[in-house]
Order: structure tokens, then C-alpha cells, then sequence
């Protein structure tokens, strides 16, 4: 995995030495990169809800996200989600 | 030859699988004329040369077989400048009107309705696979084939759309 050094707020830093201190997480590199994952995460699933409906295109949803459309196409298709918006939205069961 | 302007996603998806022992950008490419913008063959070939289907569109760029155009004519910047679209989608609208393209090949979306909006003939992929079946540059076997390789990608009612048209097409 890439390593790379990133400024931190106090408080997650904090909360990531209180954590180690009680025991509940060992590693706080290990905690930061979880917390770095779902900031990404949950980035990607507001820009594919806005990309959804029809508000963004696959270009702009690639771009906000920092990705080239080539790797946002591969993200998608890794969450098992279609890479186009024309058609019937998935129901929230995925049907 | 009938030309067409792709844009990304359905250049990716058409380099990405195959049917029939063979890419189904290849199937295309025997009945039609494929250009794309240069952002787009940035965005499909550039930066997606790690990817297998990256390198098989950056190939048949090379080759001759997949043209890049560049956009020498902006006619609708105003009109596209609050749409939020993205530098490849935006260049093959341009493109599509400068090189008076049959149609955009689009799967976006927000790219279709603006493109339909200023009055180009826009297609999905699919339709571009069905069209090329009518003139006769594609077999109906072929045709079905390449619409179940290539389902994952599309929402439900799209590839069931054009099963519909081809079942027509057959009768």
C-alpha cells in the first residue's frame, strides 16, 4: 500500500490515541487509512446519487472525485454498479 | 461508411468486452467509422492504458482504426457551460457537430439530453449495435450476443429495449 504523509485535525488524531490508550484500536496509522477509506467512500456514493438522478455526468462525477472516468468506470463496476444513468433506477432492494 | 462520435464510457465498454471471440469495439468498427476527441482518447486510452481495454482502444487509435479529431469549432459553449458535464462529454457534442457525425454515441445520461437538446441525433451504445444490424454490417446472432455481454453496464430496461427492436427486426 502507498504511504503518504497527511496533516491530521487534532481531534481525529485525539480520538485515534484514545483509542489505541483503551485498548478498542491498535494501530492509529491503521485507524487514519479506515477513516481516509470511508471519507472516500462516502464521497463516491453522494457523487453516484447525484450521478443517478441525472444531475452530473460520468466525466464530472470522475472529476470531483479526483479519479480519471477510466478509474471511476472500474470503481463502479467493482461495487457492482452500472456505469451509465439512462434506464430504470435500481430499487433500494437492487432489484 | 456511417461515422459516429464515441464518448467514453461506451468507448471503454466496447474495448472492455467481447463476444464472439472478439472485441465488440471490432464487430463496430466493420460497419462504422469510429472518432473520438482527443480528451476522450486522454480519458480511454492515456490514462487508461493500464487497462486491458485501454490498451486495445490506444491500438486501434494507432492503427488508424479508431480516429482522433481535434475540436476546431465551438458552437455551443454558452449553451453547455451550466450543464454539469465533463471535459470529454462536452468535446464530443462539439465534435460530433463539427464533423456532421451521424450521431454521439452516448451512455450518459446528462450528455444525452443536452446533445438531443441541440438537436444532434444521439445513441447508446446499444442503439449504435442495432443500427449497424439493419444495414446489414452485423448478424442478428452477433447483435444478441454482444447485448448480453455487455448488460452489466446498463440499468434495467435498456438492453431489454433492444431485444425488443431486434426481435423485431427478426420477424
Amino acid at each position: 500500500m502507498l504511504k503518504v504523509v497527511v496533516p491530521v485535525e487534532e481531534e481525529i488524531l485525539r480520538a485515534a490515541e484514545r483509542r489505541k490508550a483503551t485498548g478498542v484500536g491498535e494501530d492509529i496509522a491503521q485507524f487514519l487509512a479506515e477513516l481516509i477509506n470511508l471519507g472516500f467512500e462516502h464521497r463516491l456514493q453522494q457523487l453516484y446519487q447525484r450521478f443517478e438522478a441525472g444531475e452530473i455526468s460520468l466525466g464530472y462525477f470522475a472529476h470531483e472525485l479526483g479519479l480519471s472516468v477510466r478509474d471511476l468506470y472500474a470503481a463502479l463496476e467493482q461495487r457492482g454498479l452500472p456505469t451509465s444513468n439512462i434506464g430504470a433506477k435500481p430499487s433500494a432492494a437492487g432489484s | 461508411m456511417l461515422t459516429v462520435v464515441f464518448d467514453a464510457g461506451p468507448l471503454i465498454t466496447a474495448c472492455k468486452f467481447k463476444s464472439q471471440g472478439k472485441l465488440v469495439v471490432d464487430h463496430l468498427l466493420s460497419g462504422c467509422r469510429i472518432v473520438i476527441a482527443p480528451s476522450v482518447e486522454e480519458e480511454v486510452a492515456v490514462l487508461g492504458a493500464g487497462y486491458p481495454d485501454g490498451m486495445a482502444a490506444g491500438e486501434r487509435i494507432v492503427r488508424g482504426e479508431i480516429q482522433v479529431v481535434l475540436v476546431t469549432e465551438r458552437r455551443w459553449v454558452r449553451h453547455l457551460a451550466d450543464y454539469a458535464l465533463g471535459e470529454g462529454e462536452r468535446d464530443s457534442i462539439e465534435l460530433c457537430a463539427q464533423m456532421e457525425a451521424e450521431a454521439l454515441v452516448t451512455d450518459d445520461y446528462l450528455a444525452f439530453v443536452a446533445a438531443t437538446r441541440l438537436g444532434l441525433k444521439v445513441w447508446m451504445l446499444p442503439d449504435l449495435v442495432l443500427e449497424l444490424t439493419e444495414r446489414g454490417s452485423l448478424t442478428l446472432e452477433v447483435v444478441e450476443a454482444i447485448l448480453e455481454v455487455i448488460r452489466p453496464r446498463y440499468r434495467r430496461g435498456v438492453i431489454e429495449h433492444s431485444l425488443v427492436r431486434l426481435q423485431e427486426m427478426e420477424e
